[in-house]
């Protein structure tokens, strides 16, 4: 069998092939008793320059995808291309032009310092000796990792780290970014951090494309240009932001923050004009763990006063309560008919 | 103020815990050990492996002895190193093992953080986790001392066993051994996951100066005075007497330090118990001292919870 | 207080993926050569960062291998055999840096997550292997060296070499087939998973034995004979003890060095393409089956 033909240079960057084209691919992952099907039939399309997001609970899929995009894994069924490599047959040529983050990677080797570890990589994807220890002062410099330049990585704490990741990551000077769950773990400042270089890097040259993949929905409604939003190996939906929030029936949405409730949310979704009443599932809402944060759709503003009633019944407190507009999680809510927090397993 | 000292004291009592709790910890641990021990293979397999290394290395010396002797080696001589060889496997299984269990459930299983922070003691549960390969190595001499035996026809005579002598060193054995593991173990907390043999690289050195297969009379008279000190000479000498009284002794011998200094041409059985013991004891309390300044050193350092591959 | 991000420049600033794609034969070797170094170089500085390896990887072996030498002089053997076990004690430096730092390793970067970045990486996994290995050449090359010469020194060994050229083309090959056959347990041991641990320690001492290292492996007869066909060590730890001890009486019925460096030079030839063969075969197994990527599998 002949080695498939590489697409031709394009003139410009809107002559560019499709950074990532994914047509009916399946995974079935061999598992006792019962093979495990991560991905069912996926469709996707992402331009080159896009900042494109995958959003779905843990299992959904996401990093199933990821891996068979950045060649770690072959579909079990269709085909898919990175800038018009085919990943079954073209790993070669996408592994230079592409790189991977994930969230909690713990690659490289404890002993080494940071410079060291990271100009150990800059090895690996062919950089030359001195250009390389230059190459990796300025990722330094990039991720803020200054003071830690001559720290050994196995002392780091977890933003550190990450943010070593994300040197790694941008070693190569990839076209396209793969960022599995990049924040994962990370304090608000150090997740900050990674998103602005994150955004800056791919402003900085024309058709850089990411793609993102998060179960944090506020930071795929930030940084996204689009998104997919993914359960059990499926893409449920697909559009920018604000085209999935207006998906979203018109209604009254409220978030209720309350000091406990013992009772769920089940007697309150069975309430007359309660569309949808669900324990929200991003971090930021309840951030003490000491609240549940609940998000509440209702058909009219004055159905809130026999929520009022009802959670009084159940002596659950109000601590806050927002009126909000439609979020990324009420989309999802909207699809699949639960939250996020209820997600059923492990990421696959 | 007596108050107070008292009330303070208490805590740091409790948390190291009675004799029951660390019975309990250990035999826990054992059952962990021998869990991730003997899930990785099939039992055959597993046997293979308990029995390849021992057997192989007995070999290699009776080969070594065969081919000085043109085939003519003395059954003694074949004795004595047959079961200095097949006492050998146990020391490195035990050694190893202890050792080992830092390295598997720091690098690997990444659970040393988790088991410093249990209220059990940390030494109890090594202890424990090493205790699978232990048996395994146990069990791995016994097999190469029978199959050795068959195999170059050394006759062992079940009736002039000295079983007590036998059961005895065993004991005093299995607990210098014990000392080692645990010294080693302190190493292995201090050093990086490549360190996986160095507990074969010790006990290849112990193997020099304890005379496991040779009279230690042939050793220098500085490397003489080393090997007496060890507990594991007494012990083979110990075993190597209680298994086959007829055998020569690995210590005494003309021209050798023991000779000239007591004498006698070789120690009697009194002499090996008692010194067995004191240098075991000894052997015991460096091991211990080592490993808790060993541990407070790593939990000072933040080393329990490192990976640290090259 | 927010930092001001400086975005890294593009270092090789391509027009489109394409080109950035396009790699010329000269680029893919130097990228391959540079992975070499790259994984070389945490190998060298753990040595040098961390130096107990030197009282437990030279001086305690050192002790072992006198071991053997205290063996032969309290059965009084003739005095090249002394030289055989110092002989054995340097060689065997080799062996265990490619059963414990060559064939476990892939195992073990799987479980510490590089294998992930070695397979996503524009480089072959072969060349990760060899860096592992000039890497651990580094140690071991000490090692051997000094039990070779300390244990010259200390014991009087005397070689009697007449065929030099020979002797170092054996003892090239001869690691050049250790570390072939490195690359092919390390495929191997990655797909055994757990028991590989237990295989690379299980096949410490029985290659010790078959490989004759203190004493002529052709005392082993068919044995002896299958060893030299099959393990590196013992094919090339015999060919060395024929050309440094020329003309002793002790080595009876194994092929003359000539001969032993041909095997070599095949099974360094069958142990790369081997090597080469096992690791499209892992990678594929890898891609189609998702478990070698994943930790603890």
């Amino acid at each position: 069998m002949s080695a498939p033909a590489a697409p031709a240079t394009p003139s410009s960057i809107d002559d560019l092939p499709p950074a990532i084209e994914v047509r009916g691919v399946r995974r079935v992952y061999k598992a006792k008793p019962n093979p495990v099907t991560a991905l069912d039939g996926v469709d996707l399309d992402v331009a080159p320059g896009e900042l494109f997001g995958l959003l779905g609970p843990n299992g959904a899929g996401k990093t199933t995808l990821i891996k068979i995009l950045t060649t770690l894994l072959l579909p079990t069924d269709g085909t898919a291309r990175v800038f018009g490599f085919d990943v079954a047959r073209q790993t070669t040529e996408i592994r230079r032009i592409m790189n991977i983050v994930s969230g909690g990677e713990q690659s490289g080797y404890g002993l080494l310092q940071v410079r060291e570890q990271l100009w150990m990589f800059s090895q690996f994807y062919g950089i030359p000796v001195r250009e390389g220890w230059r190459r990796v002062d300025e990722l330094i410099d990039a991720v803020g990792l200054q003071e830690q330049r001559h720290q050994k990585i196995s002392s780091l704490s977890t933003g550190q780290r990450q943010k070593l990741n994300l040197a790694r990551g941008l070693m190569n000077d990839p076209w396209i970014l793969f960022l599995d769950e990049p924040t994962l773990g990370l304090d608000v400042s150090a997740a900050r951090v990674v998103r602005d270089l994150v955004r800056g890097w791919q402003a900085a040259v024309p058709g850089r494309t990411i793609l993102l993949t998060s179960h944090y929905m506020a930071e795929v409604d930030e940084l996204c240009d689009r998104l997919a939003i993914v359960d059990h190996g499926r893409i449920l939906a697909l559009g920018t932001p604000t085209e999935l929030k207006q998906r979203v029936s018109a209604g009254s949405i409220f978030r209720l923050v309350l000091d406990a409730l013992e009772g769920g949310v089940e007697p309150i979704a069975a309430l007359p004009g309660v569309e949808r009443a669900v324990l929200a599932a991003d971090d930021a809402t309840a951030p003490d763990g000491q609240t549940v944060a609940v998000n509440l759709q209702l058909t009219d503003d004055a159905v809130l006063g026999s929520v009022i009633t009802a959670l009084a019944a159940q002596d659950a407190h109000i601590v806050a309560l927002q009126k909000s507009e439609p979020t990324l999680e009420d989309v999802f809510v909207e699809l699949v008919g639960r939250g996020f927090g209820d997600a059923p397993e492990g990421d696959r | 103020m007596t108050q107070l000292a008292g009330s303070q004291a208490r805590p740091q009592r409790d948390a190291r815990g009675t004799w029951q709790e660390r019975l309990l910890t250990w035999r826990t641990a054992v059952r962990l050990g021998w869990a991730v021990e003997s899930n990785w293979a099939d039992p055959v397999l597993f046997l293979i492996y308990s029995i390849a290394k021992p057997i192989a290395s007995v070999l290699m010396l009776v080969v070594m002895l065969q081919v000085i002797s043109n085939g003519a080696a003395s059954t003694a001589d074949l004795g004595f190193v047959i079961v200095g060889s097949a006492l050998w496997a146990f020391v490195m299984g035990g050694i190893a093992g202890l050792a080992w269990s830092i390295l598997d459930d720091r690098e690997r299983y990444r659970m040393l953080r988790y088991l410093a922070i249990l209220p059990g003691s940390l030494s109890v549960i090594l202890l424990g986790r090493g205790t699978a390969r232990l048996l395994i190595a146990g069990m791995g001499s016994v097999i190469t001392l029978v199959v050795a035996c068959l195999i170059t026809g050394v006759p062992i005579d079940i009736g002039r066993i000295d079983w007590i002598m036998l059961l005895v060193c065993m004991a005093i054995g299995l607990v210098a051994v014990i000392a080692l593991g645990t010294l080693m173990a302190a190493v292995c907390m201090q050093t990086r996951q490549d360190s996986w043999s160095y507990p074969e690289a010790v006990a290849g050195a112990l193997f020099l100066l304890v005379g496991a297969v040779f009279p230690i009379v042939v050793l220098p008279q500085v490397v003489q005075w080393v090997g007496l000190l060890m507990p594991l000479t007494w012990w083979i000498e110990g075993i190597r007497r209680a298994v086959l009284p007829d055998a020569a002794s690995g210590i005494g011998g003309v021209g050798s330090v023991w000779t000239d200094v007591t004498g006698t041409l070789a120690p009697d059985q009194g002499v090996i118990l008692v010194v067995s013991m004191a240098t075991t004891a000894m052997a015991t309390l460096v091991a211990f001292g080592g490993y808790r300044w060993s541990e407070r050193r790593a939990r000072e350092r933040g080393l329990l919870d490192r990976t640290t591959g090259s | 207080m927010t930092a001001t991000l400086r975005i890294p420049e593009p270092f090789h600033p391509t027009s489109s993926p394409m080109e950035a794609a396009r790699w010329t034969r000269r680029r893919k070797l130097a990228t391959d050569l540079r992975a070499v170094t790259g994984r070389a170089y945490p190998r060298v500085i753990g040595l040098i960062r961390e130096p107990s390896w030197l009282l437990f990887e030279i001086l305690l072996p050192f002790l072992t291998t006198s071991a053997f030498v205290f063996v032969y002089r309290a059965l009084q053997a003739p005095p090249e055999y002394v030289g055989f076990a110092v002989l054995g004690g340097a060689m065997t430096a080799f062996w265990l840096n490619v059963i414990w730092m060559m064939a476990a390793q892939l195992y073990w970067e799987k479980d510490q997550g590089n294998l992930d970045i070695y397979f996503t990486a524009p480089v072959s996994l072969m060349s990760v292997l060899f860096g592992m290995a000039i890497g651990g050449l580094f140690s071991s090359c000490l090692r051997a060296a000094v039990v070779l010469g300390v244990g010259t020194v200390l014991y009087d060994v005397v070689f009697t070499v007449e065929q030099w050229g020979l002797l170092i083309g054996v003892f090239l090959l001869t690691l050049g087939a250790l570390y072939g056959l490195g690359m092919v347990l390390a495929s191997l041991f990655l797909l055994f998973g757990r028991e590989a641990w237990h295989l690379t320690q299980a096949m410490q001492e029985p290659v010790y034995f078959v490989s004759g290292l203190n004493f002529p492996v052709g005392r082993l007869g068919m044995l002896g004979f299958l060893a030299i066909a099959l393990i590196p060590l013992a094919v090339g730890l015999d060919a060395i003890r024929q050309l440094a001890f020329a003309g002793s009486a002790a080595h009876v019925g194994t092929p003359s060095p000539e001969v032993e460096a041909l095997i070599l030079v095949a099974m360094v030839v069958v142990s790369l393409a081997l090597a080469r063969a096992m690791i499209h075969r892992l990678e594929w197994l890898a891609r189609s089956e998702g478990r070698l990527t994943v930790r603890g599998g």
